[in-house]
């Protein structure tokens, strides 16, 4: 049971790498904290665990500030991306490291060690060293050692980001399942956004120097705050299309500097876009947000632009068609089976009232809110 | 390649190897046959490469002088000794130079332990041997040899020590650290067996050198203490040098070192550590 907090955490003086962060993790809460490489996500899970102590700030755990407690006194478990397993014990010793440090009878131990490698699928590995098992097999040796402590957080820094694809999806599943981790509060870093879409309560997307936006990971996708956000969710990535609005006919239009794309403003967005007087602003369109249309297909209403296709990847579960509309490029998904030509002339329709908008220069969304 | 080339790699290496064998075994081959001639057959000019007649008296002659087998005893201590206070030495130094540069000096401090084994060590013979006299009253003793060596064999176990520090992933000691441990069982248990490898090379090291120092013993003592590379020379019979026992005796204070070398090898092996934490 536990519930943390941080308060205006910083770390850096000169080039700052958190900057007066503040996050609340609830009890049962499974957090994601997803962010680009290098953008100090491990710095915060090891501020939290106690490894480096923040330059400001306050870390705070049921109320009871331990910020300055030292690592082998706090109640949480970590599992370190490069697995930190112990090379010259066995797969058992290393599970079982946490619990001797507890003092916990021997029978207890071994109880706790097979349930989580049973639940795991690592049992036959128990025995052997930790070198002996595969990439996959040590990241889970590795969670057995975090989960056999039942600490009061989990923090897992990228857990699953080396392993290959099948593997990770099939982890992923078991995050699902873990009960262990929807008990207490969990925070789990990741760059991938499926995974912190698909596992986490709360989302957090991480930027230079804190936390851009947390929210559900619905709102993080629909509504993203900003340009940053806005581009780290989403695969392929969102099209993003500099332009400036005009009226046209009375009816507000958005129009690209550079080339001939334009499309009118969705009826729900003229009244906030028209609020601000300046005219330049960046369009965000997701590809799923566009279709391909086959020649009778039924507009619906929507608006439809028309271009040439330029490159298209069939990818068995979805195609990804980049078109040239008027010069501006759009990356649009398609259905599995479209399999346009490179060259052909394709009409694309638009929801518009999905589309973001964003300030040019900060980057911050002009629907937010 | 082909298979006529190969076959003449193979061939051109084995040759170089039976030639390398040679070189290397030399003089190992022709310590052991003097050591069994008799004066006669050693002192001529005309040397032999088979011992005429065998004398394996040579063997039991040398322990005549009953402080022999004593230097032997004298510096198994001094070389043990000397080494098990430079492995800690430079054990803990080595680990606060690894870990905390910062705070010990870092690469600086260790450049400039690493720089006391550079000067020659002829060149601190007299002060060092007055310096001891001045500090302990008589340089005749083990312990003025164990501290005495600890200017050449520490400097090497801390520059090691610290390398094979470096080597070890801090993440280790970070997730026992998390996992509840304190620091001093971390280092004990996590980090200290996987540096056991090279504290053993390191040890090795110093022990050779101790138990085979010579230029330093032969200044410091000789009547109350010897070393056995102070006693070789003593074998001599008025101006003749008696190199069947010299040769003897030295076969002799070769076998330490080797027992501990066959005994010690496979704990040496490297490489406990890599692959496991991946970057």
């Amino acid at each position: 049971m536990a519930r943390l907090e941080l308060q205006g955490i910083c770390k850096g003086f000169d080039y700052p790498i958190l900057d007066r962060l503040d996050l609340t993790v609830e009890d049962g809460e499974f957090f994601c904290i997803l962010g680009p490489s290098g953008i100090s996500k491990t710095t915060l899970l090891r501020i939290i665990a106690g490894l480096e102590s923040p330059d400001a700030g306050r870390v705070i755990l049921d109320g009871e500030d331990i910020t300055e407690v030292p690592p082998y006194h706090r109640p949480v478990a970590l599992t370190f991306e490069s697995y930190a397993l112990y090379p010259h014990r066995s797969v058992f010793d290393n599970i079982a490291s946490p619990l001797r440090a507890q003092r916990l009878p021997r029978a207890e131990i071994e109880a706790r060690i097979v349930e989580a490698a049973r639940l795991l699928r690592i049992e036959e590995l128990l025995p052997r060293r930790p070198n002996e098992a595969s990439g996959g097999q040590m990241q889970r040796i590795s969670l057995a050692r975090t989960l056999v402590k039942r600490p009061g957080i989990f923090l897992l820094d990228e857990p699953i980001s080396h392993l290959d694809a099948r593997i990770r999806y099939e982890l992923r599943q078991q995050f699902h399942r873990l009960q262990a981790l929807r008990d207490v509060a969990t925070i789990y870093v990741t760059h991938d956004y499926t995974e912190a879409l698909s596992l986490g309560d709360r989302v957090g997307i991480m930027g230079r120097a804190g936390l851009v936006q947390t929210g559900l990971p619905r709102d993080i996708f629909e509504r993203p705050n900003s340009l940053f956000v806005a581009q780290h969710v989403g695969q392929p990535p969102i099209n993003l299309v500099d332009g400036v609005l005009r009226r046209v006919d009375g009816a507000l239009r958005m129009e690209s500097e550079e080339t001939d794309f334009s499309f009118p403003v969705s009826a729900g967005h003229v009244a906030t876009l028209e609020a601000r007087n300046e005219p330049a602003l960046v369009a965000g369109i997701r590809p799923q947000h566009l279709q391909a249309l086959d020649d009778e297909a039924d507009v619906g209403g929507r608006h439809v632009v028309e271009g040439r296709a330029e490159l298209y990847e069939a990818l068995g579960s979805m195609g990804v068609l980049v078109a040239d509309i008027g010069g501006a490029k759009l990356t649009v998904i398609t259905a599995p089976d479209a399999h346009i030509e490179p060259g052909r002339p394709v009409r694309i329709a638009l929801r518009t009232e999905r589309i973001h908008y964003f300030e040019p220069g900060s980057g911050t969304s002009l629907l937010d809110g | 390649m082909s298979e006529k080339n190969y076959r003449l790699v193979r061939l051109l290496l084995l040759i170089f190897l039976g030639v390398w064998l040679v070189l290397i075994m030399f003089p190992f081959y022709f310590q052991i046959i003097t050591s069994l001639k008799d004066v006669a057959e050693v002192n001529r000019i005309e040397p032999t490469f088979w011992p005429e007649v065998f004398v394996l008296e040579n063997y039991s002659a040398i322990w005549n002088e009953p402080g022999n087998f004593k230097s032997l005893i004298d510096s198994f201590i001094i070389a043990t000794a000397n080494t098990i206070l430079s492995l800690f030495f430079g054990t803990l130094a080595g680990y606060a130079l690894a870990r905390f540069p910062r705070q010990s000096g870092g690469e600086n401090v260790a450049m400039w332990i690493l720089s006391n084994r550079m000067f020659p060590p002829v060149a601190v013979l007299l002060p060092m041997f007055f310096l001891f006299e001045e500090l302990f009253g008589t340089t005749d003793t083990h312990m003025a040899l164990i501290i005495l060596y600890l200017v050449f064999n520490m400097p090497l176990a801390v520059w090691l020590m610290m390398v094979f520090f470096r080597d070890v992933p801090r993440e280790l000691e970070e997730a026992a650290y998390v996992d509840g441990h304190k620091p001093f069982k971390v280092f004990f248990t996590i980090t200290l067996p996987l540096v056991g490898p090279g504290m053993i090379a390191v040890a090795m090291l110093c022990w050779i050198f101790a138990w085979n120092e010579y230029l330093f013993a032969n200044m410091f003592i000789g009547t109350d203490v010897k070393t056995f590379p102070v006693v070789i020379p003593s074998f001599t019979s008025g101006s003749q040098t008696l190199w069947n026992l010299v040769m003897a005796f030295s076969l002799v204070a070769m076998i330490p070192p080797v027992v501990l070398f066959v005994i010690l090898r496979r704990y040496m092996v490297r490489g406990l550590s890599l692959g496991v934490v991946k970057g």
